[in-house]
């Protein structure tokens, strides 16, 4: 059977027994054991940076010892400590509380604000998708710093402006990306199908055309995640984004990595942490597009 | 395609007016402005600074001056550095960040498009991982930290590689690795993606029952469509590719346009801001434009008007 | 290779017009190209024959009369004459040339009115040029540090057709035309600069080294390891990045010794609470400047409670800031807030660099330690802190100042009401008046009493918090000779030689280092 009209089968199915697809899919994650793995562990990292203030036992990211400088990691400080003698177990607990957050969340923004407008865009074509991509062009043009300077003189600091700053630019080439998806996929026949079915344009757009772009967009949103949280350190250098003593883990590897021949924990457990956020992430988001996707290759031969 | 063409290309004009514009009023809201410094100058010279550089006039006057002489490609005198003109710094940087980008971006695709496609094929098995693996651990390490990694082996321990300067073959590599490995990553990954959708479609399995190699099967039919998602995001990677990366080209110290724009901005060289902005934004759409025919190419079912 | 010397200038200057320079990279490179009526002795700064060979100061301290050297010419050849000198300082005053350091010559009659636009007839500016050798210079106030002055970059000379012919490009090789000791063979912007010696120098008998390069590069991590790599001869001071200070103590490369500038914070004294001195005071007292120095800064730089920095000799430093939370305290239950109780954020701003912010983090938990009061620390890209210091909108700011010249005018001159280097709004008509005394006063030893009194009055009445002294740390290679650490962090290269024999010296060299000579 061709994709199209398997996807326009689906579609209709949707409509009558909603939970098919999405139970299917579960269980389809359930067996994908990196998926699961990475969940339970982005689960319990959550976890642990939202109720970090109350773990017992949880060492104080701000106390000073100045005297005590830099040390490597040991029974008393996990991971070391930085140059003022802080411990950096608590600091990249603490910094996780922004770098989570700011990854969850700025990602899901700009996935749907990058997938609704590049579909739409890809979708009409013509003159309409001209003018959405060139309103694209400017706003990727512009000069960022500027931007965010212009943010903290008009409206000063405050964590929506931060997500606003970093939200203005991360969408944008999941947009381009994913008009280029629609633009190829809708010239499939299973598109004409469904309008000759008398399926409205948003329906089309986010019910069939949307679900077959998946792949690419849950790659590039996965990636995204990294460079959100790099771009918070950047922000914050602005003086946007988290101000000392508070820390991300943007913030603890920009620190890091300039006494990386000296002190090479403090770059290296705030970058482990990164990297295994972004691991986690594209595990899920692999696991995600493969139970979503109508045929496992297994299925099919 | 030839409407097609000239209606993007006019579209060129409206868009870089717009860019333009904004740009000359954001820079102006920002605090500051270009003579500062921690030593005061004293108020007559700035006054006389002022007065030379245009800024005392009304801000209408001074606007029609910008874009009279853009259209010359006139962009002024930098205001940071007196005796500069703005034309003179992109035309000597621009060919040092393009070289720097190119080669990037050159070597992004050839090891980030082969890696792609050998995890599609071989999707779920160790091959997979493995390439994943290691795509993903170059967008997770940053520039900022890659670099000088790579200084502290190559140059510092091993002494096999300068560890700055843009001046011989050899001063080129540690830079050129640097910046591509996260695009790496993203083509890498982008690739497989596309590879995968591909891939389960109705015409590859004709032909594979038609018997076609499976060699020509996937590079013949599938890469081309498999690709259009590297396609869509190599347009804008390139148009920031080519106009420097401020990251790498501080710590190897490569005389390029991404310094620049960062340093333009901190200082307030309006000047230079703008012509810098004006550039990157013709880029950035030419770029674009390329793109776009480039699908219709990969993909014939596309139709662009 | 032999007679090349290598080295970083640190950041592409802004321009190395002397007219127009203003920053250290920009004074690197006008020393290379020009040179004034005194230059400075490498080791001591003091100012020693340049182009002038001898000088005479009239008896009311006021008429300085410059006798220049026979034969000294221009790179091209021409003969440089006392009517160049003329001219170019007429230059740097002239409000139309915009000069960011025309304060250099203001000690000149009439020269500060000329330079503000309130006369406009430069002949009326005390400088005279009565033949081609000799240079007659007026002042308005005797000046006890002129001649050091005169040496610095503004008052270098340059060629008037040079200038009038080229507009501003006339710097670029193959226009400028020098008369320091070396030329400008090449410069590309963010690159580097190649200087050839100068055999057209009227010492370039003495002029052992053939070539220089100087590169840009600003990344301190980038320096050190091209210094490593064997690329750089010399790594100047301020090119280590602080954390590498310790690790570099034990190789013979590493030197170090005083610098005459100051860290310091600014305290806003227009804004509310911080317009009463007893607030001010508590913050003080409340530093403790020998953990910073000693224990955050690993000794690589000196805690300092003074607003002047050591070693100008005569000058009796007032007693400074020393750490004393429980009189901290005291001071601020004076202010009316006891314990820190109803005391407002207190906004710490500095400007992005991880220095700063790590002094500010640990001043921060000190103020809210010792005093009990909330800090808020605000890291800013520098135009938003260039704009918000100079236009008085911040409570604490974090700030430098690095002295021009050996006396401590340098350092108590911007503290005057009104003066652009000023920026926390304090205006005491006491300390302008004590600074006004000492500008007048002939005796040198009246002169630095006097001097230390103002001090004294404004460390009373700290309109700023002192931090540390600066310290030079430099790194040069064994085979380098004529590089000394100075009070100012100033290298006349004119006589820097490569020391082929040096391995015959040697004790330890850097371990990184390629053996590449």
């Amino acid at each position: 059977m061709s994709s199209a009209s398997l996807t326009a089968m689906t579609g209709e199915r949707l409509e009558g027994r909603p939970q098919s697809l999405w139970a299917d899919a579960w269980k389809r994650m359930r067996r994908n054991r990196p998926a699961v793995a990475s969940a339970l562990f982005l689960l319990w990292m959550s976890g642990t940076a939202a109720l970090a203030p109350w773990l017992p036992g949880m060492p104080d990211p701000t106390l000073q010892h100045l005297a005590l400088g830099a040390t490597a990691p040991s029974t008393v400080h996990w991971f070391g400590t930085d140059e003022l003698g802080r411990d950096l177990f608590a600091r990249v607990v603490f910094g996780g509380r922004i770098s989570l957050l700011i990854g969850f969340v700025g990602t899901l923004v700009s996935l749907l604000a990058g997938v609704s407008y590049g579909a739409v865009a890809g979708y009409r074509g013509g003159r309409i998708d001209d003018a959405m991509m060139r309103f694209v062009d400017i706003l990727y043009s512009l000069p960022y710093i500027f931007l965010v300077i212009l943010l903290l003189v008009f409206f000063s600091r405050s964590i929506l402006m931060l997500f606003v700053a970093l939200g203005l630019v991360q969408w944008l080439t999941m947009a381009r990306i994913v008009r280029g998806q629609v633009l190829s996929l809708k010239q499939q026949t299973f598109v004409e199908a469904a309008r000759a079915l008398g399926i409205g344009d948003a329906a089309i757009i986010f019910r069939h055309l949307v679900p077959n772009t998946l792949g690419p967009v849950i790659v590039y949103t996965t990636l995204t995640v990294p460079a959100i949280i790099l771009q918070e350190a950047f922000l914050s250098f602005l003086g946007l984004g988290v101000q000392p003593p508070a820390a991300s883990w943007g913030t603890l590897v920009a620190e890091g990595a300039r006494v990386m021949a000296l002190f090479p924990w403090m770059v290296a457990f705030p970058g482990l942490a990164l990297s295994l956020t972004l691991f986690c992430f594209n595990f899920l988001g692999d696991g995600l597009r493969d139970a979503l996707d109508p045929h496992d290759r297994r299925d099919v031969h | 395609m030839t409407t097609y063409l000239l209606r993007r290309l006019l579209l060129f004009v409206p868009t870089l007016w717009i860019i333009g514009s904004l740009t000359f009023v954001l820079v102006r809201l920002a605090p500051g402005g270009p003579f500062q410094s921690e030593r005061e100058i004293p108020a007559a010279a700035k006054a006389q600074l002022m007065r030379d550089y245009g800024l005392d006039q009304p801000l209408g006057t001074q606007y029609v001056r910008f874009w009279r002489n853009a259209l010359h490609f006139d962009f002024g005198p930098s205001y940071k550095y007196p005796g500069r003109q703005v034309r003179e710094i992109i035309a000597e940087a621009l060919p040092v960040s393009a070289e720097l980008g190119g080669w990037a971006l050159l070597l992004a695709l050839l090891a980030g498009i082969p890696i792609g496609v050998i995890a599609a094929v071989r999707q779920n098995t160790r091959w997979d991982f493995a390439a994943m693996a290691i795509a993903l651990a170059g967008v997770s390490v940053p520039n900022f930290v890659l670099g000088p990694l790579l200084v502290l082996l190559f140059s510092l321990t091993l002494y096999l590689l300068p560890p700055a300067l843009w001046q011989s073959p050899a001063s080129r590599i540690l830079p050129v690795v640097t910046l591509a490995t996260a695009y790496v990553a993203y083509v890498a990954r982008l690739t497989r993606a596309g590879m995968l959708e591909v891939l389960r479609q109705d015409f590859i399995r004709t032909a594979r029952a038609k018997g076609l190699a499976e060699r020509l099967v996937i590079m013949k039919h599938a890469l081309r469509l498999g690709i259009l998602p590297v396609v869509s995001y190599v347009g804008p990677a390139a148009a920031r590719i080519l106009m420097g990366s401020v990251v790498v080209e501080s710590i190897f110290e490569v005389p390029g346009l991404g310094r620049y724009l960062v340093n333009a901005a901190f200082n307030r060289d309006y000047t230079l801001v703008l012509g810098e902005v004006l550039f990157y934004a013709s880029f950035l759409m030419l770029l674009n434009l390329l793109v776009d025919v480039a699908y219709s190419w990969f993909d014939p079912r596309v139709e662009l008007a | 290779m032999d007679d090349v010397f290598t080295f970083n200038i640190d950041a592409e200057p802004e321009s190395y017009d002397p007219g127009l320079a203003s920053g250290q990279p920009d004074g690197r490179v006008c020393r290379l190209l020009f040179e004034g009526l005194t230059r400075e002795d490498p080791k001591t700064l003091e100012p020693m024959p340049g182009q002038a060979e001898r000088w005479t100061l009239s008896p009311d301290g006021l008429t300085y009369t410059f006798h220049l050297r026979h034969g000294i010419h221009w790179s091209d050849g021409r003969p440089l004459v006392a009517e160049d000198f003329r001219w170019s300082w007429l230059r740097v005053l002239k409000p139309a040339t915009g000069s960011r350091y025309a304060s250099t010559l203001l000690p000149i009659l009439n020269a500060a009115r000329y330079n503000s636009g309130g006369l406009t007839d430069s002949s009326a500016v005390g400088i005279r040029a009565p033949d081609d050798s000799t240079l007659v210079v007026r002042l308005e106030h005797p000046t006890a540090y002129f001649l050091y002055l005169v040496q610095f970059y503004t008052a270098l000379p340059v060629r008037r057709d040079v200038v009038e012919r080229w507009g501003n490009t006339w710097t670029r090789p193959g226009h400028l035309i020098g008369n320091g000791a070396f030329t400008l063979s090449y410069w590309r912007q963010n690159e580097k600069f190649v200087f050839e010696k100068n055999p057209a120098y009227w010492d370039a008998a003495n002029v052992k080294l053939r070539r220089i390069v100087g590169y840009t590069v600003e990344d301190l991590n980038t320096s050190t390891n091209l210094y490593k790599a064997g690329v750089f001869d010399w790594n100047p001071s301020g090119e280590i990045p602080s954390s590498y200070i310790p690790s570099m103590r034990r190789y013979a490369d590493y030197r170090h010794g005083s610098f005459q500038a100051i860290y310091f914070y600014s305290i806003n004294v227009t804004q509310k609470p911080y317009d009463d001195v007893w607030v001010r005071r508590a913050l003080n007292y409340a530093i403790d400047r020998d953990a910073i120095a000693n224990d955050l800064l690993k000794k690589s730089r000196d805690p300092w409670g003074n607003m002047t920095p050591a070693g100008y000799p005569g000058y009796e430093r007032p007693p400074g800031f020393r750490f004393d939370p429980a009189y901290a305290r005291e001071c601020l239950s004076k202010a009316g807030y006891p314990g820190g109780r109803g005391f407002p954020m207190l906004r710490l701003m500095f400007n992005t660099s991880e220095d700063h912010r790590r002094i500010a983090e640990v001043i921060q938990a000190m103020w809210t330690r010792n005093l009990g009061i909330p800090v808020e620390l605000q890291n800013q890209e520098w135009g938003s802190y260039m704009q918000a210091t100079t236009s008085l909108n911040y409570d604490v700011a974090r700030r430098s100042w690095i002295g021009d010249y050996l006396d401590p005018n340098t350092f108590l001159n911007i503290w005057r009401g009104g003066d652009g280097n000023n920026r926390t709004g304090w205006n005491d008509a006491r300390y302008d008046a004590l600074l006004d005394r000492a500008s007048d006063e002939l005796d040198p030893r009246r002169r630095m009493a006097l001097l230390a009194e103002a001090e004294a009055r404004l460390l009373d009445q700290c309109p700023v918090i002192p931090i540390y002294h600066y310290a030079t740390h430099e790194l040069v290679k064994p085979y380098v000779q004529g590089i000394y650490d100075t009070a100012l962090d100033i290298h006349p290269l004119t006589h820097v030689w490569i020391d082929r024999d040096w391995k015959s010296r040697a004790t330890q060299v850097a371990h990184d280092t390629r053996d590449m000579r």
